[in-house]
């Protein structure tokens, strides 16, 4: 019956979309009560941050606040105990993270595969991850660290260290040791979840085409696994880079100020010495610090795991 | 007993042979390697967990010595003691400042994730941005201004004060986590419930929330456990009234010195109401950490 | 009364440097079954979704029963859908997936329960009423699908490739189903597949589409004996139809050196068109003395048929395919293929249109 030769192409002008602007401020206003929420409660204290950091204020003598402009800044530079905590923050952060995300990636490629009992292992290996901050370093630095009466010293005595005081003579290095318990399950999540992502099917081409457990790890999974390594990584940083339960309950950053970081040292500034304006300098350095790393961690969760897409 | 295979030829000359017997294949022992070196990291990592138990049944005697006992007979003499020194007012502004805050966060990130994922505005990306930029500026950074403001409203030992902190803290990550669930919610289904002549209210009440119900579960869960194991802002913005569960641990050492097996107890006390959520949350843990990046 | 027409309907994708679906004129009768087929991104679900209203209608207007639909909302159309991936609301039950729309519209319990009960009963879903989709197989899925549409008693159906998500042997069963089911419902129905099979066994009328734009809308027969164009010459109908580069002269259509005489009428039509593309159908062509000489490359033996595939003996890159009986020459061999030449499709080179009746 009707045959319809194709159309001459005439340029026609498409109807505008008149309803989406309308229902534009419909949409935004689901929106709206938690952005507000979140950019008074958190914007405004760090803007206030900076301004008091151009400010010397000892909270112990109210109304002693005068503009100083950048002086705290180059008292803060000048401060060795600021340039202690700052190495000490970086030696944690590093530490912390690049061996809690080696023994997580260990542990992934164990939970990876099947074998009896597997879930009730996972379990028991996400469990510190869990445990209060807090509790945690109690428990390490008393049951676990104790030099007398804790139950690692007992279990090294048969290769001669019987009473190491691991707290007074490893500050940072106990802290660590409890920090890289209760980080690496994060990592290994975080990898354990990138490997069960990859297609089994790839890994099965590859055998067939003859190459060996190891070449395969090499060539497929740890490229596979590299954003989320790096995700891991980032993400666990920013997070250390903040500690400060840990060292509040373990060493109070002592002796000394040997296992201090930033953040417990700008801490004792200001609740322990009062200097406002001094401590809010070191914190917009620590903030500087954690918008670098930031950066890269914004890049790669926006990058790489953007779930803009609907699933059919 | 097994029958015997009967061999018979279809025709002369082409033989056909008996089933080979099932030989062990090599992958078997291989997994029961994983599987053994699995468990021993399993145990070690859990290990101060349960030192940390076991240790909260014995008696001082038992748990403060050279020697540890592993065998022993427990008692809940410490548990007692800890019940008895005060812990309940700390548990209950615990539960409080947790329960409260994640409530607040839930009203207020599941119509913004949603305003994020099904009916997207055109800064979206930028307003995620901004929600992850604030989780990853350091507290510390904020408490000055914050406690000068608590002090200022006296709102200083106050848990209300909590609360809102707590709610902002949980805010960004309950927004990103429930995104990621409502993205996966098909659109076809939307689409037919549209078709179906359902309003906007009656699509989200009778179709997507059935749908992101689990999702919503693991938020909550997520945020609680954060809230309950938060001690910057507990320790720097409360006293007496309002003081957690963390805080309590902190307290509980310094009076009572070192004992080994009440602080056992009390750090049992304190971490196992999270540890029981996380193990149930596990799977949605992963989410939660990453943003809602990973599922 | 429920007809649908398209009037000159255009939808733009924002940034997309063509339409969608570009001027489209359709018009479905009352009670019709209309498919509308072609390749993938040539705008049927578009044009689908655009009539169901879930996708902005740009340009032209589409009317039910007279009335424009253009800024209309979907659940003001009186329009059921059946998705493609069945979009079945997974935490209900088959009854309360099926009396959802129903529901919404305020219709009272006793009543929803027997209208559903009735729809459960023609797609043969009563045993599995309380189950919930994940407990479902594909196909049953499917037939809550169509029973959610059923229930409704709408104007017009909207089905979008409905069958695509089955396997090969519930598809050919389903099929039938469904245009048994539109027979006895007698409801207006637009279905939209990429599989030719469906359209040409399913639809009273095939809308053809490529690109946005409609090539033919046309009774099944119509398609397949009088094409159109090239497009709609080689999509419908499987094996497609042989298509070969020619000139006409005086005296008939040349193939290379093959001379073929098509009838009068339409030798005197092609005279004047200097390149032509000359089309003949696999059951059109027979092993046996003619014009033609076909090298035998493969034959797909079915059983019942045989289709013979090959190249002309003086043009290696030429693609032919004759349709044999359970007799066919083997691989390798020369033939003779004999040419219907009353048959013959002719189609300008340019162009690609129909020349001829």
């Amino acid at each position: 019956m009707t045959a319809i030769a194709p159309p001459v192409a005439t340029a026609q002008p498409a109807r505008a979309r008149p309803d989406r602007r309308r229902a534009g401020w419909a949409r935004r206003a689901p929106l709206l009560p938690a952005l507000v929420f979140t950019i008074i409660i958190t914007q405004l204290p760090f803007l206030l941050t900076l301004w008091y950091s151009l400010e010397s204020w000892s909270l112990v003598r109210p109304g002693s606040q005068h503009f100083v402009g950048l002086a705290n800044y180059i008292d803060v530079f000048r401060d060795s105990e600021f340039w202690t905590t700052a190495l000490n923050t970086v030696v944690m952060t590093v530490g912390t993270v690049l061996i809690a995300m080696v023994i997580g990636v260990g542990l992934a490629l164990l939970l990876d595969r099947k074998f009896l009992g597997r879930g009730i292992v996972r379990t028991l290996l996400i469990t510190p991850f869990l445990v209060m901050p807090v509790a945690a370093a109690l428990v390490w630095k008393t049951v676990m660290l104790d030099a007398t009466f804790g139950i690692v010293n007992f279990l090294l005595r048969p290769f001669g260290i019987g009473h190491f005081d691991w707290l007074s003579k490893f500050p940072l290095g106990s802290v660590m040791i409890d920090l890289i318990w209760q980080w690496t399950p994060f990592m290994m999540l975080l990898v354990l979840a990138g490997l069960q992502s990859q297609p089994k099917d790839i890994l099965e081409a590859a055998s067939t085409d003859g190459a060996r457990p190891l070449a395969i790890f090499r060539e497929l999974t740890l490229p596979h696994l590299r954003r989320y390594i790096e995700l891991g990584v980032v993400l666990g940083a920013i997070y250390i880079v903040n500690e400060f339960d840990a060292i509040y309950m373990m060493t109070q950053g002592g002796p000394g100020i040997s296992s201090a970081n930033l953040p417990f040292h700008i801490y004792q500034r200001v609740f322990l010495g009062f200097q406002v304006g001094q401590a809010a300098a070191m914190g917009v350095v620590v903030v500087i610090m954690t918008i670098i790393i930031a950066t890269f961690a914004l890049r790669l969760i926006f990058k790489t795991f953007s779930g803009t897409e609907q699933a059919a | 007993m097994m029958a015997s295979a009967d061999i018979t030829t279809a025709e002369p000359g082409i033989p056909t042979a008996a089933p080979a017997p099932v030989v062990a294949r090599k992958k078997r022992g291989n997994h029961t390697i994983v599987g053994i070196v699995a468990w021993i990291a399993g145990i070690v990592f859990f290990f101060p967990v349960l030192w940390m138990v076991l240790t909260s049944f014995k008696t001082e005697a038992q748990a403060y010595t050279n020697t540890p006992h592993i065998v022993f007979s427990p008692t809940l003499s410490q548990y007692r003691t800890v019940f008895s020194s005060g812990i309940w007012p700390y548990l209950a502004n615990s539960a409080f400042a947790t329960l409260v805050s994640t409530i607040l966060v839930l009203l207020l990130a599941t119509p913004c994730a949603f305003a994020l994922s099904l009916r997207p505005v055109r800064k979206t990306q930028d307003v995620l941005f901004f929600f992850i930029s604030t989780k990853m500026l350091p507290i510390v950074a904020a408490i000055i201004p914050i406690y000068i403001a608590a002090r200022n409203l006296h709102m200083l030992d106050n848990i209300f004060t909590l609360v809102i902190l707590y709610t902002a803290m949980n805010l960004p990550i309950a927004v990103w986590m429930m995104r990621s669930f409502f993205l996966e919610v098909p659109g076809e289904l939307l689409e037919a419930a549209e078709m179906d002549g359902a309003p906007l209210r009656k699509t989200v009440i009778e179709v997507i929330l059935p749908v992101v119900a689990p999702g919503l579960a693991a938020t909550a869960l997520i945020c609680c456990i954060f809230a309950w194991n938060e001690f910057f802002f507990a320790v720097t913005l409360t006293a007496t009234q309002a003081a957690t569960v963390p805080v309590f641990l902190v307290g509980f050492i310094s009076s009572e010195g070192l004992y080994f097996a009440q602080l056992a107890a009390a750090a049992t006390v304190a971490t196992l109401p999270v540890i029981l959520a996380g193990w149930i949350a596990q799977r949605q843990l992963v989410r939660g950490l990453s943003f809602g990046a990973i599922k | 009364m429920s007809e649908v027409t398209y009037d000159s309907a255009t939808c733009i994708y924002p940034g997309a440097d063509r339409p969608a679906v570009d001027r489209l004129e359709l018009a479905v009768n009352d009670g019709e079954f209309v498919v509308m087929v072609g390749p993938s991104g040539c705008g049927k679900t578009t044009a689908l979704r655009m009539l169901a209203g879930l996708e902005e209608i740009d340009g032209g207007a589409i009317r039910i029963d007279g009335k424009d639909m253009t800024g209309v909302p979907s659940r003001d159309r009186d329009i059921a859908m059946v998705f493609q991936n069945y979009a079945l609301y997974p935490s209900k039950t088959v009854a309360e997936n099926m009396g959802f729309a129903l529901k919404m519209q305020g219709v009272a319990k006793d009543e929803r329960a027997r209208r559903v009960r009735e729809a459960a009963k023609l797609l043969e879903l009563e045993p599995l009423l309380d189950r919930k989709p994940r407990n479902l197989s594909g196909g049953q899925r499917q037939r809550v699908a169509m029973g959610r549409a059923i229930v409704r008693e709408p104007k017009v159906f909207c089905m979008d490739e409905p069958l695509s998500n089955l396997d090969a042997q519930l598809r050919v069963q389903t099929r039938t189903q469904i245009a048994e089911l539109q027979r006895r419902l007698e409801v207006t129905t637009v279905y939209v597949t990429h599989d030719q099979v469906e359209a040409m066994t399913m639809g009273d009328r095939v809308a053809v589409m490529r690109a946005g734009q409609l090539q033919q809308f046309a009774a099944p027969t119509e398609l397949y004996d009088r094409p159109v164009n090239v497009f709609v010459a080689s999509f419908i109908g499987s094996p497609a139809m042989n298509r070969f580069e020619a000139t006409a002269d005086r005296d008939g259509i040349r193939v290379g050196s093959i001379l073929l005489r098509p009838s009068d009428a339409q030798l005197a039509a092609a005279q004047g068109h200097s390149k032509l593309v000359a089309g003949i159908r696999p059951e059109h062509l027979s092993i046996g003395d003619g014009p033609m000489t076909v090298k035998v490359a493969l034959v797909e033996d079915l059983g019942s048929d045989s289709y013979v595939y090959g190249s002309l003996a003086d043009d290696a890159e030429s693609n032919v395919i004759v349709r044999a009986g359970r007799q066919h020459p083997r691989p390798g061999e020369v033939v003779k293929v004999a040419v219907d030449s009353a048959q013959l499709h002719l189609f300008d080179a340019a162009t690609g249109l129909r020349i001829g009746d």
